[in-house]
């Protein structure tokens, strides 16, 4: 099976080469055949890694551990579960998996196209075919997943070396989280290859129209979805498993995670000035562009060790690769920008600086400048020891201070953008449409002042949230109160109508109030607290409203681990509310100890505790237990988000149509309609 | 590719191993994990809380759990050590810098190039702001000179008619 998964790459590898050259060639000649025999060979590389993919899976499977990787990331012992998941646990298989999943979007990008935009496509073919080349290389020659364990005789014949057992999968990662999280990371970092295909593949062909922009802006959508699921989940599993009582610090692995992620986000909306507008062409293009290079950065710095981090289980020499092909994107993005920067010219201009323009103008602005914030603290150790020689830590503190203000703004900006009439706005209009929704969030915020909230950040936050939530709100109530006057329905079945007329309006408002939503759950961090003691059996320790009692300490083992446990008692108020069990596990196969973290959560606050181990003075086990306020909002908010984003992906029932600035006269029945003249499906 | 690898050292033992075996491993290895302390004093919390580990976790010490690491209990300890002398914070945080080196810190000293740290994100907001409203102010000007003329209703039902479905 190794031998047909060695041979499925290499046949991968010429296909995708040959989607390439022939995909050049077919622009050049414009030969239809030579187009599909492209296209089809780009759509089988999908099925060449599948192979690839399935035959690893069956290694591990059959517990194969002549195979290097199965023998390093599986043992016979692991749950089936983890057994699948094992496939991404380290280096090689990760890169494999990145193929296949890349070579999923590509198959999904040229076969919903096959018979859409032919002058558009083959440059799209060839872009995703060259990506996809530079990843099978990798799993060829660089770190391929099909390595066998032996060595060689005397006579040069192999002798290969099954193993007995595996060294099994890393413990972090035997954690229902991580069967899920790191595919939709990886969804969302391959699938931002798709948006940089087409806006490549439309500034080199100069495709006419607006059209690709729309093609981008939903698949942008897709991976972003994606993307953030990924984060959220990470941020769970940090939570759950790793038992510092915290869900993100700013660990550069994280944030490599998160930069195109914001640059994507900022695509999302600028995107909307050019559908409705004509407006800013060369910044999507390039956000489109950065968000595809800050991904490959990300995995570059995920791979490389450039930069310290706890996700260190998939370092090596890499990064030169990687390095390597990202110079040569950005030089293909700068080259095919500069010969092509005329096709980019912008249609309009701005009416009023009081717009819905300005307002997107200004959130880009917001979210480039925490990129860069986010970037510059990741990269600054690796920057500082380059020009001083000494090596430097750019912690948490940092991201907070510069962070956070940058938050938000753009939560202040989520409330106001969206109420901003296109092209001009009046200031009847502004008063109407803000007063309320303002005035909501000054009284919340002197409620909190007066119950004692005196953190400046949460109590900026609690405004923000509150004003945004209004501002969402009376556009629901607004819309679904004409609709029901109009067709006497109740609000409820008019609010559906409502969004059902244009998904990607409301959709987008959804979203945003998840924004909100995490907002919230983020801000109780100002309110954690913490507590750490050595407990003997009866042992009490109290932490805000709860007391933790311990009432047992016992060992439990199954083939996979061996584990100390704790049984404590919660009781809340004095009365008893549940149990926890807290343990520490043994993993046999890799020989490492991980803490399992037991929570109990609630919607206001999370109790957390995690078994520490023994105190190396008393050799009494030590609890630590935190307190940690509206963690739930997060995982909430993600729910929220991706609802949202759903919503926004399906077709609106009845197209919302938005003219731009017409400067011609209207023409005569049956001559074309002036290039001014915008349609778009769905209002944002 | 398949290719050939010198074969690694056996594992094949750990599964042999008996469980009586096994549990020694697992408390002896329960033992030797070093931990955070069970109590610190606020102001050594606090110190724990301003360094960093220095096992290359990338996780503040104060919240270290890194299983297997062989600093944070050490370096939390010396933290309640010092603090036991009265010794000041300052002086403190001097002896782990020349102890662990600067990466110890949380956050370097903001002197020497350190302080581009703070100022690049500032410089990239102030130039931000100066390209957008650069931007707003010569778009505002061209549009003085090109004012939009209204669109029709026929223009718009032929617009309609005309629209291509949605991608």
């Amino acid at each position: 099976m190794d031998i047909f998964g060695s041979f499925a790459l290499v046949l991968a590898l010429i296909a995708a080469v040959y989607a390439v050259g022939a995909g050049i060639a077919a622009i050049r000649t414009r030969n239809p055949l030579l187009t599909k025999s492209a296209r089809n060979a780009g759509m089988s590389v999908f099925i060449l890694v599948s192979m690839a993919v399935v035959s690893l899976e069956y290694l591990f499977f059959t517990n194969n551990f002549s195979m290097a990787y199965v023998a390093e990331h599986s043992n016979r012992d692991l749950p089936i579960f983890y057994k699948f998941a094992a496939l991404w646990a380290g280096q090689e298989g990760s890169l494999l998996f990145w193929s296949w999943l890349l070579s999923i979007y590509a198959f999904l990008a040229l076969f919903l196209n096959r018979r859409k935009h032919p002058e558009l496509m083959p440059y799209v073919g060839v872009v995703l075919a060259t990506v996809q080349t530079f990843f099978l290389v990798l799993n060829n020659f660089v770190a391929t997943p099909f390595q066998i364990l032996g060595h060689a005789s005397a006579g040069g014949a192999l002798t290969v070396v099954a193993q007995a057992d595996g060294h099994g999968l890393n413990p972090l990662l035997q954690y229902p989280e991580m069967v899920i999280h790191p595919p939709m990371l990886y969804l969302g970092y391959t699938g931002f290859t798709v948006p940089f295909a087409f806006a490549m593949a439309a500034l080199l062909g100069r495709y006419p129209g607006e059209k690709w922009i729309h093609i981008t802006r939903r698949w942008t959508m897709v991976a972003w979805t994606f993307q953030s699921v990924g984060i959220l989940l990470g941020a769970h599993w940090a939570y759950a498993v790793l038992g510092w009582g915290g869900y993100w610090a700013w660990d550069p692995v994280e944030n490599a995670s998160f930069l195109p992620w914001i640059t994507g986000t900022a695509f999302l909306h600028s995107v909307m000035m050019q559908e409705k507008r004509g407006m800013l062409k060369v910044w999507n293009v390039w956000l489109v562009f950065v968000t595809f290079m800050l991904c490959i950065l990300g995995t570059l710095l995920t791979r490389s060790g450039v930069v310290s981090s706890v996700h260190a289980f998939a370092q090596s020499s890499i990064g030169t690769w990687f390095t390597c092909f990202l110079a040569f994107i950005l030089v293909a993005c700068v080259l095919a920008f500069w010969k092509n920067r005329d096709y980019l010219r912008s249609d309009n201009q701005l009416d009023s600086l009081v717009s819905r323009e300005s307002s997107f103008l200004f959130n880009n602005l917001v979210l480039l400048a925490g990129c860069f914030a986010v970037l510059w603290g990741t990269l600054f150790p690796v920057i500082s020891e380059w020009v001083e020689g000494t090596k430097i830590s750019v912690g948490a503190p940092f991201f907070n201070k510069v962070t956070i203000p940058i938050a938000l703004f753009l939560l202040f900006l989520t409330g106001v953008g969206p109420l901003l009439a296109w092209r001009k706005t009046s200031y009847d209009s502004l008063k109407r449409n803000f007063a309320w929704p303002m005035a909501g969030g000054i009284a919340a915020g002197v409620i909190a002042l007066v119950l004692g909230l005196r953190y400046i950040y949460p109590l900026i936050c609690l405004i923000m949230s509150v004003f945004v939530t209004l501002t969402i709100a009376a556009e629901f109530w607004r819309g679904a109160s004409v609709i029901s006057a109009r067709s006497g329905t109740n609000i409820i079945a008019s609010a559906g109508q409502l969004v059902m007329r244009n998904t990607r309006r409301y959709g987008g408002y959804i979203v945003h109030f998840a924004i909100v939503v995490i907002f919230i759950g983020i801000s109780g961090q100002a309110f954690n607290s913490d507590i750490q003691q050595e407990m003997a059996v009866g042992s009490r320790m109290n932490i805000g409203p709860y007391t933790i009692v311990c009432q047992n300490f016992d060992e439990v083992k199954n083939p996979n681990y061996d584990s100390e446990r704790a049984t404590l008692e919660i009781l809340l108020d004095g009365k008893s509310l549940m149990m926890l069990y807290p343990e520490r596990r043994f993993f046999l196969a890799s020989q490492v100890t991980e803490t399992m973290v037991a929570i109990q959560s609630t919607p206001l606050r999370d109790l957390y505790v995690v078994y520490a181990g023994r105190s190396p003075e008393t050799n009494r086990p030590v609890i630590h237990a935190y307190l940690n306020p509206l963690v739930k909002c997060i995982w909430f908010g993600g729910l929220i988000l991706v609802l949202g984003t759903a919503l926004a992906l399906i077709p609106s029932t009845q197209p919302v149509m938005v003219l731009r600035g017409a400067t011609e006269a209207s023409p005569a029945p049956g001559s074309p309609l002036p290039q001014s003249v915008g349609v778009a499906h769905g209002d944002d | 590719m398949a290719m050939i690898e010198p074969v690694a050292e056996p594992i094949a033992l750990l599964a042999r191993m008996n469980r009586s075996v096994m549990l020694s491993t697992l408390v002896l290895n329960l033992l030797v994990v070093p931990l955070a302390l069970a109590q610190q004093s606020d102001r050594a919390k606090a110190l724990s809380m301003r360094m960093m580990c220095v096992c290359s976790c990338n996780q503040v010490l104060g919240v270290c759990n890194h299983v297997g690491c062989t600093y944070s209990h050490d370096m939390l300890k010396e933290i309640d050590t010092r603090v036991a002398r009265s010794e000041s914070d300052d002086l403190i945080v001097q002896n782990f810098v020349q102890e662990y080196g600067a990466a110890v810190l949380l956050l370097p000293a903001a002197k020497g190039f350190n302080i581009w740290m703070w100022l690049m994100p500032i410089i990239a907001v102030i130039g931000g702001i100066v390209v957008v409203r650069f931007a707003l102010v010569h778009w505002r000007k061209n549009a003085v000179e090109v004012a939009p003329s209204r669109v029709s209703a026929d223009l718009i039902a032929r617009a309609r008619r005309e629209m291509g479905p949605d991608e």
